[in-house]
């Protein structure tokens, strides 16, 4: 009987498991116990050992091949019973290798394992299915295979991983009074200025008075960009882009956001200039249409902070010691330790509050 | 050290196969899940004792079967010679409903308290001070059994071990302190953790009896826990007893084992627990090389029964995620 071998559970993350090589080639004798094939993990290289006896008919995975625990590695003719089965001699066969049986070929137990997935693999499998599942703009085809990156997104890997591994990160957390936004926006009709506008034109007028905040940590000193942009994060098809608004304090909200569009249009246009992740004094982002309340932003290096905002939503408030609905927003600046201190980048963001508060 | 050098005149027949056969069992038993996880049937890493079932069945054969143990993270050994089923085990190891904790402990935590064994403590130390609260709680309401608490040379340098064994010895608890030293916590020899010979000699500093022995050698260990639980019922305890083993198998599934020098497994593969008193019983007259194949195949018939069945077992339905839960 042909007998599936499966890959065990070896590796002690979900990171694949690596032929090394076949110690037995196709067409040879098989033991139950004894080492079928050499195995690379995260953690060892390792000796796995064959459950069956038989004779080795097929090999799928060669030297060098990675795959998934309990991922079907080669085929087994089994002359013996499959394991575990009730006569089966489940002796230690580095010792002894089971005598061969004349009942082999039936009973229940004998098939399961071929047609077993193991419950370790359905478990992963339905654990990567749920994962997959809210990636409704994923490509279709990104389910089980390596999905390759664009250049962007290879880009933004790595410079997040860089930041993430080199910024020292602190997180201030706060909200803002939406009301005045929210009024400036009716006011301009149908071309509201967007809410981004309204964030890069506080941050650009709060860094004129904290203009520590614009400056990047170099090897050891403080190093003053040649530039006053802003960023704002704009998610365009599954890339990242950093979009750069300069002189944004000199700006009214409404001119921010037609350049923002305008950008944006280039971009997607296939403008290359424009597809650029752009390095500017500070990047804006802001998940408020994707229903986020609050959320901790990574800094886009070699930047020295990032400011996040969430959904404007009505909240309870006092105000002059009387309670009322007010439209807030809520805000976290991610910011380099290395170039500022809480203080001074609490003062900042409350200088940030200010300005969006007294449009 | 060893007592295999001679006939064991004062002890009966079926008495010392039972012994024999429950070693065969745990050695079995782990056999097949060895192959189970090889197979793909069995999920999670295990941690298995071949090798080290003397030290299981020599303490837990001293014991009444409503006296209590405590175990570890490497538990079926334990679970079987306290009298947990393979049965009972092995569903639990599939994660069925009708395993010995239902199907959510798995492994590291399998157990039975109506036989005497809360689940296993998979944290390596974790069980001693629990061991030692049970055994207050025995002395506190003046009934008469005893606790083994079973732990490896690892744990020995956990501060939990240090503070627990203490407070025994303090109090006069009942339990016995059984270390299974195996030279290795996962992969770091004992020589690298204390710089005492013997691991017992570290408790000597309790002021409790401490003694070191060849664990592999059944009787041996039979004869130390039966004096060590006679001197607990009789209000003398605790007793420390360092049981020197080996495993014949890596520290879990995913371990292959490189740590383990050639020679010394060589060393160790000689003094097979299981094989030696297959020795030992052999050199009775009344015991022949057809009864110890006997006890094999009666074993590996009830494992074969047992596996089949637990593969079968029903699994945890989403109603009871919230039966027999505390917190």
């Amino acid at each position: 009987m042909l007998v599936d071998v499966r890959m065990p559970d070896l590796s002690t993350t979900d990171e694949d498991i690596v032929v090394v090589r076949w110690l037995v080639q196709v067409g040879q004798r098989v033991e139950r116990g004894r080492p079928l094939l050499e195995i690379r993990t995260d953690k060892a290289t390792m000796e796995v050992e064959s459950f069956a006896t038989g004779v080795l008919r097929e090999v799928l995975v060669g030297p060098e091949g990675e795959v998934e625990a309990g991922q079907v590695i080669a085929r087994v003719e089994a002359e013996c019973a499959a394991p575990a089965s009730p006569a089966a001699p489940a002796a230690p066969a580095a010792r002894e290798a089971p005598a061969p049986r004349a009942s082999s070929s039936d009973g229940p137990a004998r098939s399961a394992p071929a047609a077993r997935v193991g419950m370790f693999a359905r478990n992963r499998q339905q654990a990567a299915r749920q994962a997959e599942a809210p990636c409704a703009a994923a490509p279709a085809d990104l389910a089980a295979e390596a999905a390759p990156l664009s250049a962007t997104q290879r880009i933004v890997a790595r410079r997040m991983q860089q930041s993430k591994q080199t910024a020292p990160h602190f997180y201030l957390m706060t909200s803002a009074n939406a009301e005045p936004m929210v009024a400036c926006r009716s006011a301009a009709g149908p071309e509201g200025a967007a809410w981004d506008a309204f964030l890069i034109y506080a941050a650009a007028r709060a860094m004129k008075r904290f203009p520590r905040m614009a400056a990047r940590f170099e090897n050891d000193r403080l190093v003053c960009p040649g530039t006053d942009a802003i960023g704002v994060a704009v998610d365009l098809e599954g890339d990242l882009l950093v979009m750069p608004v300069a002189g944004a304090a000199g700006k009214t909200p409404l001119e921010i956001s037609r350049e923002i569009r305008q950008l944006v249009d280039r971009a997607r246009s296939g403008d290359g200039e424009a597809r650029r992740l752009h390095t500017a004094v500070m990047t804006v982002t802001n998940l408020g249409a994707c229903n986020v309340e609050l959320f901790v932003p990574i800094i886009n290096p070699p930047e020295a902070s990032v400011l996040a905002a969430g959904k404007v939503l009505p909240q309870v408030v006092a105000v002059d010691g009387k309670v009322a609905i007010q439209r807030r927003i809520g805000l976290t600046l991610a910011a380099d330790h290395r170039v500022v201190n809480g203080k001074y980048a609490a003062d900042f963001l409350g200088a940030i509050v200010d300005e969006l508060e007294t449009l | 050290m060893s007592a295999n050098s001679e006939p064991p005149r004062p002890y009966e027949r079926d008495f010392l196969l039972g012994l024999y056969r429950r070693m065969v069992r745990i050695r079995q038993f782990e056999e097949q899940v060895r192959f189970l996880f090889l197979e793909g049937s069995m999920p999670g890493t295990i941690h298995q004792c071949q090798g080290q079932e003397a030290t299981a069945v020599g303490v837990c054969s001293a014991l009444g079967p409503d006296d209590y143990i405590t175990s570890t993270h490497r538990p079926h050994g334990h679970a079987l010679a306290k009298g947990l089923t393979p049965r009972e085990i092995l569903i639990e190891l599939f994660g069925g409903a009708t395993g010995c904790c239902k199907g959510k402990g798995g492994s590291m935590h399998v157990g039975n308290i109506d036989k005497g064994m809360p689940p296993a403590i998979a944290i390596v130390g974790g069980g001693i001070p629990v061991a030692t609260g049970m055994a207050l709680a025995l002395k506190m309401q003046k009934r008469p059994q005893v606790v083994a608490c079973f732990f490896g040379d690892g744990a020995t340098s956990e501060g939990a071990f240090h503070e627990a064994v203490n407070m025994g010895a303090i109090w006069n608890l009942p339990v016995i302190y059984a270390c299974e030293n195996n030279l290795y916590g996962a992969s770091m020899h004992v020589s690298r953790i204390t710089r005492m010979k013997h691991i017992a000699d570290r408790v000597a500093g309790y002021g409790i009896p401490a003694r070191t022995l060849d664990g592999n050698d059944v009787l041996a260990v039979y004869e130390a826990a039966g004096a060590a639980a006679a001197q607990c019922r009789a209000g003398q305890g605790p007793v420390f007893l360092e049981l020197l083993t080996y495993r014949l198998t890596g520290h879990s599934r995913r371990d292959p084992c490189h740590y383990q020098p050639e020679e010394e497994r060589r060393h160790w593969a000689g003094r097979d627990p299981i094989e030696a008193f297959g020795r030992t019983l052999r050199r009775r007259p009344d015991v022949t090389a057809e009864d110890l194949d006997e006890v094999k195949t009666q074993v590996l018939k009830e494992l074969g029964e047992a596996v089949e069945e637990a593969r079968r077992a029903p699994k945890p339905t989403a109603e009871d995620l919230t039966t027999d839960v505390y917190a």
